[in-house]
Parts: C-alpha cells; structure tokens; sequence
C-alpha cells in the first residue's frame, strides 16, 4: 500500500486522465446530443447551429471512442483487472444491493465489505462499457452509413442510441450526485478527478476487501 | 390553376408536393435517396426541399427512417366530392396499385387485389370504377406509333418530316417530365408527346366519357388513385385542361387510399372480387407491365413490332429490358414491312432519374446510339413510387 500522509493510492495517473477524456467528451456529446436531435435552439447556437453542433458531437464521438482504446491498449493488465472485479458478483455484493450501500434511509442492515469497487459502481461500470459499446455501435453507421443503409435501420440505431444515451445520462448523473456530492462519498471525487489519493481510515471502511489486500501486501 | 382543386400551379411551385415536417431528425438520409439534391441541410440540421429542384417523386418520403415527411393530401377534396350528391365522381386506379394495396391489410407483397380494390372504391362512394389500364393501352398505341413514326423521320421514308427526332423517351413519368424540363429543357423534342395514362384517362373522363354517360364535365371529378406522389403535381399542370376543365381533378395515393378504407371500417379483407366498371375499362397485358422498370419499353416495343412487321409476337418477351439494373440496354430486330428491311432498334432503360443524365448528354452530343429510351424516376418503377405503402425491412 501506498501511503502519503494517511491516504492509499485508489486511480493511476493514466486512469484518472483517461476518466478526464471521458468525462468531457461525454458531457460535450450529451450536450450537443440533445441540442441537435431535440432542436434546442440555445444548446445548438453555443456551438454555431445544428449542424456545428453535429460536427462537434462526432468528433468530440471520436475522442469518446478514442481515449478510452488508447487506455486499453496502454494498461491492458489494469483494465482486465478492472473488467474482473465489476463482473465479480459475490454475496457481499449481493448485500451491498439489499441495503444499498445504506444510501436509502429506510433500507437498513449491515452493509457487507465490499472490492475496490463496492456493487454500485460495478453496476455503473457495466453499464458504462456496455452502453459505451452499443452507442459506438449505433452511432458511427448513423454518422458514416447514413447514406446507404436501410432507413429501418437508421431508425433503430438512433432509437438504441437514444435510449442508451439517456440512460447512461441519468447514470453519470446519478454517479456524480454520489461522487462529488453525496456527504458520505464525495471524498471519491479528488480521487478520480484530482490526486488519485483517498484518506486510507474511509478506504478501509468502504472498500474493506480491497484495503485488506493492500495491507497484506505490505506485510 | 383556377379551376380543379384549388391547389394552384403557383402554390405547387412555391410549396411544392412533399414537405419535411417538424419531425424531421435530422439523420441527412434523404440527402442521399433524392434524384435531384433538392434537399438541403446537414447532418444535425432540419432539412428542407427547395420546390424549384424537387421533381415530387416522394422517393425521400418513402425512406425517411422516422416518416417526417409527407406530401400534400387531397383527400380532404376527394371526401367532399363523394359527399356532394351533384358531383358525378369516377376513379381509376394505376396498374401499381392492385398489387401494392394489399400490404396496408397485411397481405404478402405483391397480392394482386384488383377485385376487392374495385369493390372497395365502390363502397366510398365512386360513382363510377374505371381502370387506368385502359389509358396505358392508349398510351402505348401513342408512344409506338410516333415511335414508328420517328424512325421513319430517320431512315427517310417519305411523309414523315414532320415527326420528332430519334431517340425518343417516354413521357409516362411526371418525376422524369420534371427533370427534362428543369434540367435538360434541349431534350424536350425527343420526349414523346404522348400524355401518361393518368392524363389520358382524365381526358377521356371528361370527353368521351362524360358525353357517354350524359354527365357535364363540370358536373364531373376525376379522381385517380397512384403509387406516385409527382402525379400531384402532373395533374394540376395548367395544359392538362382536354374538355376545359381540368383532366384529373384529385389524386391520391395507395397509402391514402388504404387510409380511406380503413377510415370508413371497410373490411377489405373480406369484401368480394368485383369488377371495374366496363365503358372504358377493357385493357390488355402490355398496360399492366407498366408499373415497372422496361413494362413500358417492352409494352412500346411489342406494340412497334407488330405494327412496323405486321406480324403478332405471340408469347415472345423482351426480358432483357426489364431488370434492376439502373441503365440496361438491347437490340430487337424489327422485320419493317413498309420498307422491305429489318431495322435494328436499339433501346435503353432507365431506372433512376439520378442515372439518366449521362444518358441525356450522350443524346445531345450526337454519341447516342439508342432509338428509344424509357425514363422511370423510382428504382424498379412505378411499383416503388413514393404513394405506396411504407416498408420498414431492416435489410
């Protein structure tokens, strides 16, 4: 374990970058995302009218795809392990779920110990890499078939990305409430987006079986 | 137009008959289906269709993947006519549409639903239910004869110096007609002078028909319904006025049609076969190859043979000019009687008006060895016109 005046290292360098990547492209696509296809007028105007506002979320679609690839490719160990954890479901996961993380006042138990990442953010994870993968799916034909596939098609990538896009919207809202906001957790928020680093007393709490292994490392 | 249905020439040419609606995505898709690119916009941006350009062939209507665009209804007009009990109101029906209809009742592609279409209109309303096919049959006596016509222009024969130049094209398709016009105004001469079924029917509608029946032409509407959106607009063309008043008053498409049947809670699967009403309702099978790519060429074409040889073709059939392929081409010798020679009559077929302007400038520039040309707008024909019903195949 690494520690700097009491805290544990929880996102790399290139993690956190690779979050950053993400997350501005993400909110630029969601944005110009619902400027173009509702026909906000203000939305589209701040990036020069609809079809701007297209350009942007294509190419600001690219880096979406881009930075994560180059991630991958970059830390591949790092990503297989990260792709292990959130499709490790065990029974404390399973009874983080039942309390849920007892976020819910009225949903009380005992909240199991949970991985580096407690079942909640393995939901997200999940939905993140799967909803990333069917709008990158749906949207590149969108932008670059549109011309020679059927119009049925058509109609069903953009419902699929749509649809996908509102969710995932509503996730990484959901997920900033409980990083960056949430009195509990918001201490995640520097982590991720700043240092890296977390106070290792709220690690220890609540990512418990992530923490244990650290310390057995060192000892 | 003054008289007709109230949609004038000029509100036609200033609106035009397909409009993108409010709907629209966005998705740039029909960018790429429009023959003419009179559809602006980008990608993320609401398109619109520049009337002037737009040749009303609907092909964007009908592959819009989110159905934002539409075309301008005369369904309304049609309704009030069948309600006005002093309007004598008769309909016909484009070969296309037999065998389109089906398909809004949840019948296979292709089910030729003639009879039940024919009892179905009676049950509108119509006053009388004719069928276009006859007009078709007028057509191509039309189109063969000049083509003979023009080909003895060509090989000098005496007594036709008058007739057109060589090659000529067919003028069934108004989409094509607008092209012409908007695009190429020098290739007019060699478009056949003949007027399309639809046309040639509401002429005789209000002519032959009208005197016939003992109805006063004003007293008369003609409806017609077709596969085709740019018939709207064919049909309020201001020379299209044969008893003085206007030949087709309304049209309507196969989708409208199945709107109205469906509106009216007709049980179309049920109804009984009839028949079309019988003045002018005999036909023979070269009308009813019209509504697909090379139908009218071949129908031309048996139609030239038999007259220019004197002999009948029995079951012979040109398929090499039917097909799907955008340009197609043949050779037919024709055995010519009057001249004591055979002729090699070479032909084109044109599907796709974005495909034809090679065609055209071959044609201008002296390069163009064809004798005779068919121009279809919708690839494959009037079959996949922009009235018919909507398919939604993911392939």
């Amino acid at each position: 374990m690494s520690e700097v005046r009491g805290k544990v290292l929880k996102h790399g360098e290139q993690t956190r970058t690779m979050h950053w990547v993400h997350l501005v492209a993400f909110i630029i696509l969601a944005l110009t995302g619902i400027g173009f296809y509702f026909n906000i007028g203000f939305i589209n105007n701040m990036f020069g009218g609809g079809a701007n506002a297209s350009m942007v979320h294509r190419w600001a679609g690219v880096v979406f795809v881009v930075g994560p690839a180059l991630y991958i490719l970059l830390n591949f160990e790092r990503f297989a392990r990260f792709v292990d954890t959130i499709t490790t479901i065990t029974k404390d996961d399973i009874g983080w779920l039942k309390t849920m993380g007892g976020y819910i006042p009225f949903l009380k138990g005992e909240v199991p110990p949970q991985d580096k990442y407690n079942a909640g953010q393995k939901m997200l994870g999940l939905i993140i890499i799967i909803g990333c993968l069917l709008l990158i799916l749906t949207g590149f034909p969108m932008w670059l078939w549109r011309a020679v596939v059927p119009p049925a098609f058509l109609a069903f990538c953009y419902s699929v990305h749509f649809w996908v896009a509102a969710i995932l919207i509503l996730a990484v809202c959901g997920h900033f409430f409980l990083a960056a906001i949430h009195p509990k957790s918001r201490v995640e928020f520097a982590s991720m987006m700043i240092d890296g680093y977390i106070d290792a007393e709220i690690s220890a709490h609540h990512n418990e079986k992530w923490f244990n292994t650290l310390e057995e490392v060192k000892e | 137009m003054e008289e007709g249905n109230g949609l004038s020439t000029a509100t036609l040419a200033n609106t035009g008959i397909i409009q993108v609606t409010k709907k629209c995505k966005s998705c740039d898709h029909c960018t790429s289906i429009c023959p003419t690119g009179a559809i602006h916009g980008k990608l993320g941006q609401k398109h619109h269709i520049d009337p002037k350009l737009c040749i009303n062939c609907g092909q964007c209507l009908i592959n819009c993947p989110f159905g934002a665009i539409t075309d301008t209804s005369m369904v309304k007009e049609v309704k009030k006519a069948l309600a006005d009990p002093s309007k004598y109101v008769v309909v016909q029906e484009a070969p296309a549409v037999r065998v389109a209809l089906g398909e809004e009742f949840g019948m296979d592609p292709g089910t030729n639903v003639k009879g039940k279409m024919y009892a179905s209109l009676r049950k509108l309303g119509f006053d009388k239910v004719y069928d276009t096919e006859f007009a078709a049959d007028l057509t191509i006596m039309e189109e063969g004869t000049e083509l003979i016509h023009r080909v003895f222009k060509a090989v000098g024969a005496p007594g036709y110096e008058s007739s057109g130049p060589l090659p000529q094209f067919t003028s069934c398709c108004p989409a094509w007609i607008k092209y012409a016009e908007d695009h190429y105004p020098a290739i007019l001469p060699n478009l056949s002078s003949a007027k399309s079924p639809q046309q040639m029917f509401g002429a005789v509608a209000k002519t032959y028909v009208a005197e016939k029946l003992g109805v006063k032409p004003a007293d008369m509407v003609s409806v017609s319904v077709m596969p085709c959106t740019a018939k709207k607009y064919e049909c309020n063309r201001p020379e299209m006025i044969a008893s003085g008043y206007q030949d087709v008053d309304y049209v309507i498409t196969t989708r409208e049609l199945a709107d109205m049947i469906k509106e009216k809670g007709i049980d179309f699967n049920s109804l009984p076969n009839e028949e079309a009403d019988r003045l002018v309702g005999a036909s023979t099978g070269a009308a009813t190859i019209f509504g697909v790519t090379g139908g009218v060429m071949e129908a031309a074409l048996r139609t030239a043979y038999e007259l220019l040889s004197g002999q009948s073709l029995g079951k012979v059939e040109f398929k090499s000019v039917r097909g799907q392929k955008p340009i197609r081409e043949a050779t037919v010798e024709i055995p010519i009687k009057d001249l004591g020679t055979t002729l090699p009559v070479k032909v084109c077929v044109v599907t796709g008006t974005k495909y034809v302007g090679r065609v055209i400038e071959d044609v201008l520039a002296g390069r163009s060895s064809y004798h005779f040309i068919e121009v279809m707008n919708c690839p494959g024909g009037c079959i996949n016109g922009g009235g018919q019903p909507i398919r939604r195949d993911m392939y």
